[in-house]
């Protein structure tokens, strides 16, 4: 380790700059329809916070504009990652710096294998990062795709098949949890990963999140229920309504929003 | 003797021109087949460079001076076309402009007969180089039981070679005798590239086709198989890939004369650039040929908004116990896909690469021959816009 640059630990969520900042965003259709009215987010390292929102509050639009979706455009307002403004960067360049999503519904790609694909992934992020072609060799790529299968209780016969090509819902999920496994970003957004799922399914989802949140990696969980947070203990929770964070506390408030349900908020809204 | 009424049939058709419905999206404006004017004479390396590569039984090399026979296997045919063969123009006569020019004119023809029951093991190898007017015929006959593959290559000594191809294929595939017939046409942008393929399918045999087209500037490509006898099989498989300012032509022709065959056709295509394809497909039931199964597909990939693809399907049923079923699209690379996977870092031209290659997998997992998928895929791979 001669020479790196130590990462100065803290105390959990302490870190002195977030990773990730969302400051002042604003996202709009291409229509200019408005959808994300005004957000501001800090998510560090070693970090989980959960967004709760009821269906068509913008969760989805906010998870793509900060991934760099073209169809969403920021029309205010910027994103910050690890001190370097990705407003105008593609979504490739955001990826390649270390930040991920996991889709709420992802693309099939016909023709296109699960390895092929996670390999090409992994070796143009190892490219973008060392300035030159540095493709992981074909045995550790394939040990370490197998091993996060295993873990990750996803089939290896879904290695060969094209991917999320007739895939089931679960199945879906599970492979995008798996492409985290596999990039190892510095922060996950999770977009309503839990939805669809089962019970088994939705540990073994949430295990693997968990398993990779830590001085490493943070997470954005995006939710609209409140089930999957009993499985990954958010640090912060933010109440989503109406494009805009309306409230923010700790795991508490999730708690809260169990049992109220987001009239309340919907109801001060209208 | 035919040449002489194969040229008159030549001069008195007129050139195609798109007032003719299978010529209306492929305008021959600015071409003269009479034109001696290429540049000719060149002898390129022909052993070098082939597209596929293959531990060959049989090679042959042909350039617009002659045929060269490198290798030929033992126990068969595989010997320059004489003149006179039997077979000749029994499939491919001279009632098209083009079909009769090369009646008229061929002069380096290879002519390949496996006969009864030889089963062939390795594949025979043809390399024709265009230069100035190359007139190439080939005429191949897989006897009763005979088992065979043949793969044909039509390349250019260089990329800005301007020349006018003009090829005839005649194939017999005589009753349980399997034929694999590659045809892969690479040649230059500025080739204008005529061609006349046309076999005849016997009881229970089987016939696997596989039709590359990545090279040429223009022209037209006919593909017909007969299934003439009960119990055929024919398979073809098309990719093609244009861009620049090439413009591809394939017409094709599922003719089914017998009962209980079956016919299926699929090409997959992507057009960059200016380029423009049209795919014509034609399936015909003649009124005795119950039970036939057939199929044909054409789905084209535009990789720019400025590129044009015509595939237009076409059916024809005399018999009423059949089942046929066609297919044709034209798509862009959809933007979802290319977001989803620029969101795991590929760049936008690698991503785009993956979902190409993505888009022609069906057809190319048809490719039962190894290096001829392997080749068809490198040949498609190179074509794929790089950063
Ligand atoms: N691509 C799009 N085209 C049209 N409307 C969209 C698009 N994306 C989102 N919307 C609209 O924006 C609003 C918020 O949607 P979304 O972000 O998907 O919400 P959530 O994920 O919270 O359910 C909805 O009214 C939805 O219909
Ligand atoms: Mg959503």
């Amino acid at each position: 380790m001669c020479g790196a640059k130590a990462p100065v630990f803290l105390a959990k969520g302490t870190y002195l700059v977030a990773l990730l900042k969302l400051e002042s965003l604003h996202v709009a259709l291409e229509d200019g329809t408005e959808i994300v009215k005004g957000v501001d987010l800090e998510v560090g390292l070693d970090e989980v916070h959960a967004i709760m929102g009821p269906n068509g509050s913008g969760k989805s639009t906010l998870s793509y504009a900060i991934m760099g979706h073209p169809a969403y455009a920021i029309t205010e307002g910027r994103i910050v990652f690890d001190g370097e403004d990705v407003t105008e960067m593609g979504a490739d360049e955001r990826a390649q710096r270390g930040l991920f999503l996991a889709f709420q519904y992802p693309h099939a790609i016909p023709g296109v294998t699960v390895t092929n694909f996670l390999r090409s992934a992994i070796n143009a992020v190892r490219k973008a990062r060392s300035g030159k072609d540095d493709p992981m060799p074909i045995p550790e790529f394939r040990k370490e795709l197998l091993g996060q299968m295993d873990r990750l209780k996803v089939s290896r016969e879904l290695a060969s098949r094209y991917l999320n090509d007739g895939f089931s819902g679960g199945e879906k999920k599970r492979v995008e949890i798996l492409q985290m496994a596999m990039l190892k970003p510095r922060i996950a957004v999770l977009d309503e990963t839990d939805s669809g799922l089962d019970i088994d399914a939705l540990r073994v989802v949430a295990s693997g999140v968990n398993e990779l949140v830590g001085p490493e990696m943070g997470a954005l969980v995006i939710t609209h229920y409140q089930r999957i947070l009993d499985y990954i203990t958010p640090d912060h929770v933010h109440v989503f309504v109406g494009g805009r964070i309306v409230e923010s506390g700790g795991p508490e408030l999730a708690k809260k929003l169990e049992a109220g349900g987001y009239a309340p908020y919907e109801e001060v809204l209208a | 003797m035919s040449r002489p009424e194969a040229l008159a049939a030549y001069e008195a058709l007129p050139l195609p021109d798109t007032s003719e419905e299978h010529w209306r999206f492929t305008d021959l404006a600015g071409f003269d087949p009479d034109t001696r004017t290429y540049p000719g004479g060149q002898t390129p390396a022909m052993s070098e460079g082939a597209m596929v590569d293959l531990d060959v039984a049989g090679f042959a090399t042909v350039t617009a001076e002659g045929i060269t026979i490198e290798r030929a296997p033992e126990g068969i045919t595989f010997a320059p076309l004489p003149e006179d063969h039997e077979r000749l123009y029994s499939l491919v006569g001279w009632d098209e402009k083009f079909a009769a020019h090369n009646a008229a004119m061929w002069t380096n023809g290879l002519l390949v007969v496996v006969p009864k029951g030889v089963v062939l093991e390795k594949p025979l190898y043809v390399r024709i180089s265009a230069t100035g007017r190359t007139f190439w015929r080939l005429v191949v006959v897989a006897e009763e039981g005979a088992r065979a593959s043949l793969v044909e290559e039509y390349a250019s000594p260089a990329p800005d070679t301007a020349g006018y191809s003009n090829a005839v294929t005649e194939l017999f595939v005589e009753p349980n005798a399997k034929l694999e017939y590659v045809s892969l046409q690479n040649l230059s942008t500025e080739t204008w590239h005529f061609a006349s393929h046309h076999a005849r399918v016997e009881r229970d045999a089987e016939l696997d086709w596989v039709a590359g087209g990545f090279g040429s500037k223009r022209g037209k490509t006919r593909i017909q198989n007969d299934l003439n006898g009960r119990g055929a099989t024919s398979r073809v498989t098309g990719a093609y890939f244009a861009d620049g300012e090439q413009h591809l032509d394939y017409d094709t022709f599922q003719e089914h004369i017998a009962p209980d065959c079956t016919s299926d056709f699929a090409f997959k295509g992507a057009l960059r650039d200016h380029a423009t394809a049209v795919w014509r497909g034609m399936i015909r039931v003649e009124k005795d040929a119950q039970k036939t199964n057939a199929y044909q597909e054409c789905r084209n990939l535009m990789l720019s908004p400025t590129t044009h693809a015509v595939p237009i399907p076409g059916l024809e049923i005399l018999a009423n116990d059949v089942r046929c079923t066609h297919g044709a699209t034209v798509g862009r690379v959809d933007r979802e896909q290319l977001f989803y996977l620029m969101a795991r870092g590929l760049p936008r031209y690698e991503a785009e690469r993956l979902i190409v290659r993505g888009f022609f997998q069906e057809v190319l997992d048809r490719i039962e021959l190894e290096p001829v998928r392997d080749a068809v895929t490198a040949a498609l791979e190179a074509r794929i816009p790089q950063a």
